[in-house]
């Protein structure tokens, strides 16, 4: 059952007809119904993804068997006739990350039918692959710091180059990143920030960083939501105590936890998705967001505002791996090739409010989203922010133990 | 009966004794085929995976994909640590404060249902009842976000009645809201099976004999129906002390129940599977002795399933 919702969530989040031109126009009024509903089914797929825990055997199983259920409601993964493997590719990303037009474009191109299953967070994902259950898949989205985790347990295998085109294209900074030296197991494809959207006219002036929301605690009883992600919470707070955020002095972990308490009674909840339509409604006046859920909910809502911190923040990019039980990493190369041309990843940026670590595929963008500090802040703000880092295992328990003070307290 | 087939093994010498030996042999046979498709089942899936949890809280730190350490209990000393006792506590007042709503409101439905309206409408109302089950529970969790959020249906009904607005959502209120909305079928199901048992007569006889309807109730009604009442509480009990969704997203930031503590655990920073795995296993066990106690000392007719 989470399943199936989980893949629809994915299926349905752009309708093929109204591709870029309505989205293409910059403010121009969007589609009203897809972008709610994919977040509902978003969330659901994040709160699903808990209940499936509840039941570990359908968990674990359902890269396998849980397939066909996509079959409802989308020409794109209506079974191929052909069934076996060499014709299917099963991708495990996150939510937002494909929709109809891109797996639509990839089968015609190729012929090879893409089946997409959600997860909401890096350690899930991780649990579900060491645990054995991720075999059928071939494409994974993992974040920077999880490839290097995903490379110390030997899941990934090391890409060979001569089959993968245009990586050239990639910025400098991409080239050769710190997760990953010269790209051996990852290809970066996604990029992004996290920072705090908010409705400046509520607001009544702007926000410039995460310390508004200790400036004005008081008034601000129940009505912020921060991401549920002990690394992001708690990264943020030791930002603002000049610290970083892979800090791993156990002092001034805890100087961050005690700063984070302060805003205890601030925040109604932690959501990673779910803060939207509350954030639509006024009912919560600062939300913590990733770059580009925070986009594609003010592209609907464009009366919202969204900002990366000036004392600094977190970047994070989303590589594409082939772990190394890959049934089919014959498609999983023709999708690396597929979404690193400029054309495509340039599509990808208009239609689904990420960044691209693709020099040629940003060339390709209008002016008015280049210059979108959004989607693509400027190296000023970019200097003060940080990738997260994996910590020693006790610096990680030091943080979970924290987190679940706070979440308890 | 495959007793009633004993020639379809050809035998070469026809012993007298054949026909009482086969029926020797069916009569243990037939309990453990009979026995063999729950016995399988619950082989695989309950107390496989239940010895195995066991044995991962029995590895300190057990991490998967990590070269595991000897055993040892080291988890369980690592459970008992005061910052998880607030977590334990908050999941245990959630089940309780919601079995307790979950019986104030469905007795007197169940009662109503069983006693009081038409018989023909019984089944109906029954099912209507029951009928909220059958959507996802995760709908019905955003279903109260949209009712209890500050701009939301609740807060319009009471703008409408000149009362004052509440603001519920994430907070400990909302929680018992979502539970006792979720469990309150299987509390009103299992009490209307032993109100309708009840014996109508000693209610007449009670009133003959004078007794006022509410001693009527507490001492006629209650006692008859104990059995139901203990049934039903457990029910709701161990399904809302183990629930994940409602506390999840009605709870707000403080809402860190066993579930999402486990939860946490398996799939969040730490993966200390070790440590989630103890967790679950003091869960089982917390749960266990209550059934097992209500069992000894409860009413014997109380079926628990």
């Amino acid at each position: 059952m989470p399943l199936s919702n989980q893949k629809n969530g994915s299926d349905g989040d752009f309708d093929k007809s109204e591709s870029l031109a309505s989205r293409s126009q910059g403010r121009s009024p969007l589609p009203r119904f897809s972008p709610a509903r994919r977040r509902f089914l978003k969330t659901s797929a994040a709160a699903a993804s808990g209940l499936a825990l509840a039941n570990c055997a359908r968990n674990l199983s359902n890269a396998n068997s849980g397939s066909s259920p996509t079959a409802t409601g989308s020409p794109a993964s209506s079974p191929s006739p052909a069934g076996g493997s060499a014709s299917e590719l099963y991708i495990y990303t996150w939510a937002g990350y494909t929709d109809d037009a891109l797996i639509e474009g990839f089968r015609e191109k190729t012929g090879i039918q893409v089946v997409v299953d959600l997860y909401d967070s890096n350690e899930a994902m991780m649990a579900k692959m060491q645990a054995g259950g991720g075999s059928a898949y071939s494409i994974i989205y993992p974040s920077d710091y999880t490839v290097i985790e995903m490379v110390k347990s030997g899941m990934l295998t090391s890409l060979d180059k001569s089959r993968v085109e245009g990586l050239d294209a990639l910025k400098p900074k991409w080239q050769n990143p710190v997760y990953d030296r010269g790209n051996a197991h990852s290809i970066p494809t996604i990029w992004g920030t996290t920072g705090l959207i908010y409705d400046p006219q509520k607001v009544g002036k702007s926000i410039d960083g995460w310390n508004y929301i200790w400036d004005n605690r008081k008034n601000l009883t129940r009505k912020v939501t921060l991401i549920n992600d002990v690394r992001e919470v708690l990264g943020a707070t030791l930002r603002t105590l000049g610290y970083s955020y892979n800090t791993t002095n156990p002092d001034q972990i805890k100087k961050a936890f005690n700063k984070l308490v302060q805003i205890k009674p601030a925040i109604a909840s932690f959501l990673t998705t779910g803060w939207e339509d509350q954030l639509a409604s006024g009912d919560i006046t600062v939300s913590m967001a990733y770059s580009q859920d925070a986009i594609a909910l003010i592209d609907e809502k464009p009366n919202l505002k969204y900002i990366v911190p000036q004392t600094g923040s977190s970047v994070w990019t989303d590589t594409m791996v082939i772990p190394k039980s890959a049934p089919n990493p014959e498609a999983a190369y023709a999708w690396i090739n597929y979404l690193l041309q400029p054309e495509i990843a340039a599509e990808m940026v208009k239609q689904l409010g990420i960044a691209t670590p693709s020099q040629a595929a940003f060339d390709l963008l209008p002016q008015e989203i280049q210059k979108d500090v959004r989607r693509f802040p400027t190296e000023a703000t970019l200097s003060k922010c940080e990738g997260i880092a994996p910590v020693p295992e006790k610096i990680t328990e030091v943080y979970d133990q924290y987190w679940t003070r706070l979440t308890s307290s | 009966m495959s007793s009633s087939t004993p020639s379809s093994s050809p035998l070469a010498e026809p012993s007298p004794l054949a026909p009482s030996g086969w029926r020797k042999l069916t009569r243990l046979v037939e309990p453990i085929v009979l026995l063999v498709p729950s016995g399988v089942w619950l082989l695989l899936l309950l107390v496989a995976p239940t010895l195995l949890i066991l044995e991962l809280s029995l590895i300190p730190g057990f991490r998967v994909g990590q070269a595991a350490g000897g055993y040892g209990i080291g988890n369980y000393i690592e459970a008992f640590q005061p910052i998880y006792f607030q977590v334990i506590l908050r999941s245990i007042l959630f089940a309780v404060g919601s079995t307790v709503i979950c019986m104030m409101l469905g007795f007197p439905v169940a009662y109503w249902i069983a006693i009081m309206a038409p018989l023909r409408w019984r089944n109906l109302l029954l099912v209507l009842f029951v009928l909220p089950l059958w959507t996802s529970s995760l709908l019905r969790a955003y279903a109260w976000i949209a009712i209890l959020r500050p701009s939301g249906v609740l807060n319009s009904l009471l703008n409408v009645l000149h009362l004052p607005n509440q603001d519920w959502l994430n907070q400990t209120p909302a929680v018992y809201i979502g539970m006792a909305y979720s469990f309150l079928p299987y509390m009103v199901l299992i009490l209307y099976a032993s109100l309708e048992k009840l014996d109508r007569r000693l209610l007449e006889a009670a009133s003959d004999l004078g007794a006022t309807p509410q001693q009527t109730f507490w001492k006629v009604t209650v006692p008859q129906t104990l059995s139901g009442i203990a049934a039903g509480g457990l029910l709701v009990f161990i399904t809302s002390l183990g629930e994940f969704v409602v506390p999840e997203l009605l709870g707000g930031a403080s809402s860190m129940t066993m579930s999402r503590l486990i939860y946490n655990q398996f799939l969040g920073a730490t993966r200390n599977w070790g440590l989630g795995s103890s967790f679950s296993i003091l869960m089982i066990t917390g749960v266990s002795i209550g059934i097992a106690l209500l069992l000894k000392y409860g009413d014997r007719d109380t079926t628990v399933t």
